[in-house]
C-alpha cells in the first residue's frame, strides 16, 4: 500500500513534481483532526528468528494487541482514535538492520511508537533514530543503561529492567543473606562490563567484597576452565553475567563442576523465564536472580497471563508483560492528549504515576525516562514444589519500585 | 579440475563478452546501470538503496579475487568492517567530510589486507578460504575485546555524516545517498579498469594456469597479494559508506556470516561476471528487507535453498546465465 | 599443580569434540577432496538428535552413542548422493559453497522446529560425580568424554591401517597421487565415507549434548575453530586432525586460565604461526595440500 503511494509519489516527481518522494509522506492529513493519516500505528522491533525470539519475539504483537483491545474495550465510543494498528519487523539482532527498518516502521509504515528492541547496540541505534524522527520509542528488551542515561534523549523511554536494576537486586541481597565473598565471571562486551560494574556498586553497598573477577570471550560454550578457576578462590558465591546460550552453557559446566557440593552457590546476573523453561528447572534449581514481574505473581497478572496463553500457547515472560505495558500506556497518554503527536504524548508520559498489571506503584520518571516500578527477587523451584507447567519461581523478595533503579540523580541524562 | 571461475564462465565467453559486444551495446548497458543506480532511491526506501549500492560494490570487489583470481575469500569481512570502524573513528574524532573518513576507512583495509593476505596467498583453494576465514574471526574476536575503542557489542555509536555543511545530505538519506553514489562508482569504475588492464590479463592467466605463468616469469603470489589487497581496499570502500549511511558500526559487520553474504551474492549474480554481484546484492538485500517485515521468521530457509540451488543447477548465476543465452544465441 | 591437571582434563575434554569432528572433515576432505562446512551443523544435529530422542522416546545417552551416528551416516550419505556428487567434478570450492548453503538451511529448519533457547538433556546418573585423583576431583563426565574420543580415535585409526577398506581410504587421503597411479578406485567409497564423516560430527555432538548448550547456532562458531583445527594439524593429515583436535582444546584451557580474554585469539594466532612456519600444517604434505 505504502510501496504503490510512494512509486506514484515518486513518478509524479519524475514528472517534474518538486517532490521529494520516499523521504517520508509525513505530516498532518488533510482530513483534519490531530492524528497522522488518521490513525495510530503501534510497531514492534525485535528479535524474531534469533536467540531472543522465545524472550520476546512475535509473541510480543499478541501482547501489544491485547493492550490495544483492552484500550478499546475501556474507552469505547469515548476513544479519540478508532484505528489503532499493530505492525512487526525482525531486526535479527543485527544493529544495522534495526538501524534502517526502524526508520522505515517511522517513515513509510506511519509508526507513531515503536515498541520493544532488544539487543543493547540496536536499542541504542534506534534511540538515535528516535531524537532525528521525533518519534516515540518505548524499549523494553534492552539491557543497558546508556538509554536512560548519557545517550538518554527525549522521545525515549526505558521499561522492564536494567543492569543497574538485576546488579542492584540480586547483588545487594544476596550479599546482605550472608553471600560476603563473591567472584564474578562475566562475558567481555559492554553489557557484561556493565553489570559487573553495578554488581560490584551493590556487593559492596550490601558489605561484601568482589575477591575477583574473569572476563570470558563473547560468545564461548566452553566455561569449565573459567568456573574451576574462580572456584579456586573459595568465595561463597559466583556471579555469572552471562545470558541466552552462554548462560545455559555455564551452568550446565557449573552444575559439572561440583562446586555445588562445596556451598559455592550460583548467581545469575540476567534470567528470563523462557531460560528455565528450555533447559530445565533441576539445571537452575536454588538459582537466585532479580526479575522484572512474573506471571503467576498474583491475581491480576494471573489473569493477563491466562489470556495471553489462550492466543499462544505459552506462559508470558517479563518482556511480553512489559510490550503490553507499554502499548497501553502509550495508548493512555495518547487518549489524554488527544493527539499522536509526539511531543504533546511525550508530555503526558512524563512524570506519570501508572499502575497495570505489569507496574506496580510505576512511575514514567521525568528526569530520565526510566519507567520504574517494584521489581522482585526470585529463586528457582527445585522439581518437587513445581506444581504446574511454568511454575518455576518462587518470589522471595520485593524491591520498592523507589530502589529498584538508578536514582535519576545518577543517571547523567540531560535531555 | 576446472578452477571456479572458469567453471562459471569459460575464458572465451569471457573474452567474447569483453571483445565481442559492440560498442553501443557496451554504451546502452552502461547506460541503463547509470539509470538504475541514479533512480533506485525514487523507487526503493533511500537507506535501502544505500544499502544496495554498498553491498553491490563489496560484490564485485570479492568477484575481483574470486572471479579474476580463483581465490575465495571467507573473510572479506575484515576488510568491509575493518574500514567501516576506521571510517566510524576517523569520521567521529576528526569530524572530516564523510568521504574523506571513507578514504580513511579504505585505506587502512588495505593496509589491514597486507599481512593478512600475505598469510593467505601462500596458499590456493580451499585452504585460502579457511585461512581467510579463520583471520577475520580473529579480527572480530580483537575489535569485541578492544571495546574502548570500537564500543565492543554496543557498537560504536554516533557516527557522524559531515559533509561540507550542506544540511540535506547530512540528515536526509535520500540526498545523501546521491552524495555518496559517486564513491561507489568509483570504486566500480576501478574494479572495471583492473580486470581490462594488462595487470587484468595477468590475473587470468595466473588464474588459469599458475605453473605456466610462473614459468614465464610472473610473480605469482605477489599479483596474488595486490588483487587482494586492491580488492580489499574496494570493499573497505563499500563498508565505509555503509558505516556512514547507517550512523554507527556494529560487530556483526566483521562476523563471518557478513564474508559468506558477500560470497552468496557474488555465486547468485555469477562469478567472474563483476557486474553480476551488483543483481546479486540488490536481491538479497531486498529480499531481507522484504522477510525482515513479512513475519516470517526464516530468512536461512530461504536464502539457504536459493544458494544450494544456484551452486547446483545455476553455477553461472543470474549475469553469467543471461550473457551465456545472449551470447549462444547470437553465435547460432 | 592441582589446577594445570583440571585445566588438562578440561582441555583434553573440549579438544576430544574437535579431536572427533575434524577426524570426520579429514577424512571427507581425503576421500572427496571436500572440504564440508556444514560440519558444524551436522554436530549441532547430533546434540538435538541426542535431545530429541531423550525427550520423545526417553532414550539414553548409551544407546544415543550408538543410534545417533548412525542416523547421521544415513543422513550423511543422502547428502552425498543428492547434492555432494553432482559438484565433485568441479573445483571442490564449489562444495564449500554448497555445504555453506546446506549450514543455512539446516540451522534455520532447526530454529524453526525446536526454538531457539536450547533443549533440555539429562545425562545417566552413572556418569554424575568426580574422581579423585592427587587430590583433585575431576568430573567423570569429562574423562569419559576423553575416553570415548580416544576410543574412537583408536579404532579409526585400526580400521585405517588393518583393514583394506582403510588402506584404500588412506591411500585416497594421504597420497592421492600414488593411489591413482596404482589404479585403486574409491569411487565406490565415496558415499559411505562422507556419511562416516558425518557420522564422527554427530557422535562429538552427542557427547556435548549434557555439556553445552544445545540449540540451532552451537555449530556456528564450532566448524570456525574446526577449520583452525585442520589448519594447525594438517588438512590432508587424519593423526593431524586428532592431534590438532587435542591442542586447539588444550590451547583454549590454558589460555582461559592465564590469558582469558586472549583465548579465543589465541587459537587463530597459533593458527598463523603454522602457516607461517609449515604451511601445509603440522602433520600435512606440501604435495597433498596445494
Amino acid at each position: 500500500m505504502n510501496k504503490r503511494r510512494t512509486v506514484a509519489t515518486a513518478s509524479m516527481v519524475m514528472a517534474g513534481v518538486l517532490v521529494t518522494a520516499g523521504c517520508g509522506a509525513g505530516g498532518p492529513s488533510a482530513g483534519g483532526g490531530d492524528f497522522t493519516d488518521d490513525k495510530v500505528v503501534l510497531a514492534l522491533l525485535n528479535d524474531a528468528s534469533g536467540v531472543y525470539k522465545d524472550v520476546s519475539g512475535p509473541n510480543s504483537k499478541i501482547a501489544i494487541q491485547m493492550a490495544i483491545d483492552d484500550y478499546q474495550e475501556k474507552y469505547g465510543d469515548e476513544a479519540v482514535v478508532d484505528d489503532i494498528e499493530v505492525t512487526s519487523a525482525d531486526h535479527q539482532n543485527e544493529p544495522d538492520i534495526a538501524n534502517t527498518k526502524a526508520q522505515e516502521l517511522y517513515d513509510r509504515e506511519g509508526a507513531d511508537v515503536i515498541l520493544d528492541v532488544p539487543t543493547s547496540s540496536a536499542a541504542l541505534a534506534v534511540a538515535t533514530q528516535a531524537k532525528n524522527k521525533k518519534k516515540l520509542y518505548m524499549n523494553v528488551g534492552a539491557a543497558t543503561t546508556e538509554l536512560t542515561g548519557a545517550q538518554c534523549n527525549k522521545y525515549t523511554f526505558h521499561y522492564a529492567y536494567d543492569t543497574w536494576m538485576l546488579a542492584n537486586g540480586t547483588g545487594t541481597v544476596v550479599t546482605e543473606d550472608g553471600g560476603k565473598n563473591w567472584q564474578l565471571i562475566y562475558p567481555d562486551y559492554a553489557f557484561g562490563q556493565d553489570m559487573v560494574k553495578s554488581f560490584t556498586g551493590a556487593i559492596e553497598a550490601g558489605g561484601g567484597k568482589v575477591a575477583g573477577t574473569i572476563a570470558t570471550p563473547f560468545p564461548n560454550d566452553n566455561f569449565a576452565t573459567y568456573i574451576t578457576k574462580a572456584g579456586a578462590a573459595k568465595p561463597q558465591v559466583i556471579g555469572t553475567m552471562h545470558a541466552g546460550g552462554d548462560l545455559i552453557n555455564l551452568v550446565k559446566q557449573y552444575n559439572e563442576s561440583g562446586l555445588k557440593d562445596q556451598g559455592i552457590d550460583l548467581a545469575v546476573g540476567l534470567m528470563f523465564i523462557s531460560d528455565i523453561h528450555s533447559l530445565g528447572v533441576e539445571a537452575f534449581e536454588g538459582t537466585i536472580f532479580t526479575d522484572a514481574w512474573y506471571w503467576n505473581l498474583d491475581e491480576k497478572s494471573r489473569e493477563w497471563a491466562d489470556r495471553f496463553m489462550e492466543e499462544t500457547g505459552d506462559r508470558p515472560t517479563y518482556a511480553h508483560a512489559g510490550n503490553y505495558s507499554a502499548a497501553l500506556q502509550y495508548l493512555e497518554a495518547v487518549q489524554a492528549a488527544g493527539t499522536d503527536d509526539a511531543d504533546k504524548v511525550v508530555e503526558e508520559l512524563e512524570g506519570k504515576k501508572v499502575e497495570d498489571m505489569f507496574l506496580r506503584n510505576g512511575e514514567i520518571r521525568a528526569e530520565d525516562h526510566r519507567v520504574i516500578h517494584d521489581v522482585y527477587l526470585a529463586r528457582v523451584k527445585g522439581p518437587a514444589d513445581v506444581k504446574e507447567d511454568w511454575d518455576y519461581e518462587e518470589i522471595i523478595k520485593t524491591i520498592p519500585a523507589e530502589e529498584a533503579f538508578r536514582p535519576a540523580s545518577e543517571s547523567g541524562c540531560s535531555m | 579440475m576446472t578452477s571456479i571461475a572458469t567453471a562459471g564462465a569459460s575464458v572465451s565467453e569471457q573474452h567474447a563478452a569483453i571483445a565481442g559486444a559492440r560498442p553501443w551495446q557496451r554504451l546502452v548497458l552502461l547506460g541503463i546501470g547509470l539509470v538504475v543506480a541514479l533512480g533506485l532511491p525514487w523507487f526503493v526506501y533511500p537507506p535501502v538503496a544505500m544499502d544496495i549500492a554498498a553491498w553491490a560494490l563489496f560484490a564485485v570487489a570479492l568477484d575481483l579475487l574470486l572471479g579474476y583470481c580463483g581465490l575465495l575469500s571467507f573473510g572479506h569481512a575484515a576488510f568491509w568492517g575493518g574500514s567501516a570502524y576506521a571510517t566510524g573513528l576517523i569520521a567521529i574524532h576528526l569530524g572530516v567530510p564523510f568521504p574523506v573518513a571513507v578514504l580513511g576507512g579504505a585505506l587502512f583495509a588495505m593496509v589491514l589486507a597486507v599481512p593478512i593476505g600475505y598469510l593467505s596467498v601462500k596458499r590456493s583453494g580451499i585452504y585460502f578460504a579457511m585461512v581467510t576465514l579463520a583471520f577475520a574471526q580473529m579480527l572480530f574476536f580483537i575489535a569485541n575485546q578492544a571495546s574502548s575503542l570500537t564500543g565492543g557489542e554496543n557498537g560504536l555509536q554516533g557516527v557522524p555524516r559531515s559533509f561540507f555543511g550542506i544540511e540535506a545530505v547530512e540528515t536526509d538519506s535520500f540526498f545523501f545517498y546521491y552524495a555518496a553514489l559517486p564513491i561507489i562508482l568509483l570504486g566500480m569504475w576501478a574494479a572495471w579498469r583492473i580486470v581490462h588492464s594488462p595487470f587484468g590479463r595477468v590475473l587470468v592467466a595466473i588464474r588459469d594456469n599458475a605453473p605456466r605463468a610462473r614459468a614465464l616469469g610472473y610473480d605469482v603470489e605477489r599479483y596474488k597479494l595486490i588483487v587482494f589487497v586492491l580488492s580489499a581496499g574496494l570493499s573497505g570502500l563499500a563498508g565505509g559508506v555503509f558505516a556512514v549511511s547507517h550512523g554507527f558500526v556494529a560487530l556483526p559487520e566483521l562476523h563471518w556470516a557478513t564474508s559468506g553474504e558477500v560470497v552468496l551474492m557474488t555465486v547468485l549474480g555469477g562469478i567472474g561476471t563483476l557486474w553480476g554481484g551488483v543483481i546479486g546484492a540488490g536481491l538479497i538485500v531486498m529480499l531481507a528487507d522484504y522477510l525482515a517485515s513479512s513475519g516470517f521468521d526464516g530468512i536461512g530457509i530461504v536464502t539457504g535453498t536459493v544458494f544450494v540451488t544456484v551452486v547446483l543447477l545455476f553455477r553461472r548465476g543470474i549475469w553469467g546465465t543471461a550473457r551465456h543465452m545472449w551470447l549462444s544465441r547470437r553465435s547460432s | 599443580m592441582n589446577a594445570v591437571l583440571q585445566y588438562t582434563v578440561q582441555g583434553l575434554a573440549a579438544g576430544s569434540f574437535y579431536a572427533l569432528a575434524a577426524l570426520g572433515l579429514a577424512v571427507i576432505f581425503g576421500v572427496l577432496g571436500v572440504v564440508n562446512f556444514a560440519h558444524g551443523a551436522f554436530y549441532m544435529l547430533g546434540a538435538v538428535a541426542a535431545a530429541v530422542l531423550l525427550d520423545t522416546v526417553g532414550m539414553s545417552l548409551w544407546l544415543a552413542l550408538i543410534v545417533v551416528p548412525l542416523l547421521m551416516l544415513v543422513f550423511g550419505m543422502l547428502v552425498e548422493r543428492l547434492l555432494v556428487r553432482w559438484l565433485l567434478p568441479l573445483d571442490p570450492l564449489y562444495n564449500l559453497l554448497l555445504t555453506f548453503g546446506l549450514t543455512l538451511l539446516l540451522v534455520d529448519l532447526v530454529k524453526r522446529r525446536y526454538g531457539v533457547s536450547g533443549l533440555p538433556y539429562e545425562r545417566p546418573s552413572a556418569l554424575d560425580g568426580r574422581v579423585q585423583l592427587a587430590g583433585v576431583g575431576l568430573p567423570v563426565y569429562q574423562l569419559f568424554v576423553i575416553g570415548v574420543a580416544l576410543l574412537v580415535c583408536l579404532g579409526v585409526w585400526l580400521l585405517m591401517t588393518r583393514t583394506r577398506v582403510g588402506m584404500i581410504v588412506r591411500a585416497a587421503t594421504e597420497r592421492p597421487e600414488l593411489a591413482g597411479a596404482l589404479g585403486i578406485n574409491v569411487g565406490r567409497w565415496v558415499t559411505p565415507v562422507f556419511g562416516f564423516g558425518v557420522a564422527l560430527a554427530g557422535l562429538a555432538g552427542v557427547l556435548a549434548a549434557p555439556f553445552r548448550a544445545i540449540t540451532a547456532e552451537m555449530g556456528s562458531d564450532f566448524i570456525i575453530i574446526l577449520f583452525a583445527v585442520v589448519v594447525i594439524g594438517g588438512l590432508g593429515s587424519i593423526v593431524g586432525a586428532v592431534v590438532g583436535g587435542f591442542l586447539v582444546g588444550l590451547v583454549e584451557a590454558f589460555g582461559q586460565a592465564y590469558a582469558p580474554t586472549f583465548a579465543q585469539v589465541l587459537i587463530f594466532v597459533l593458527m598463523a604461526v603454522v602457516v607461517l612456519a609449515r604451511p601445509a600444517g603440522l602433520f600435512g604434505r606440501e604435495e597433498a595440500t596445494a
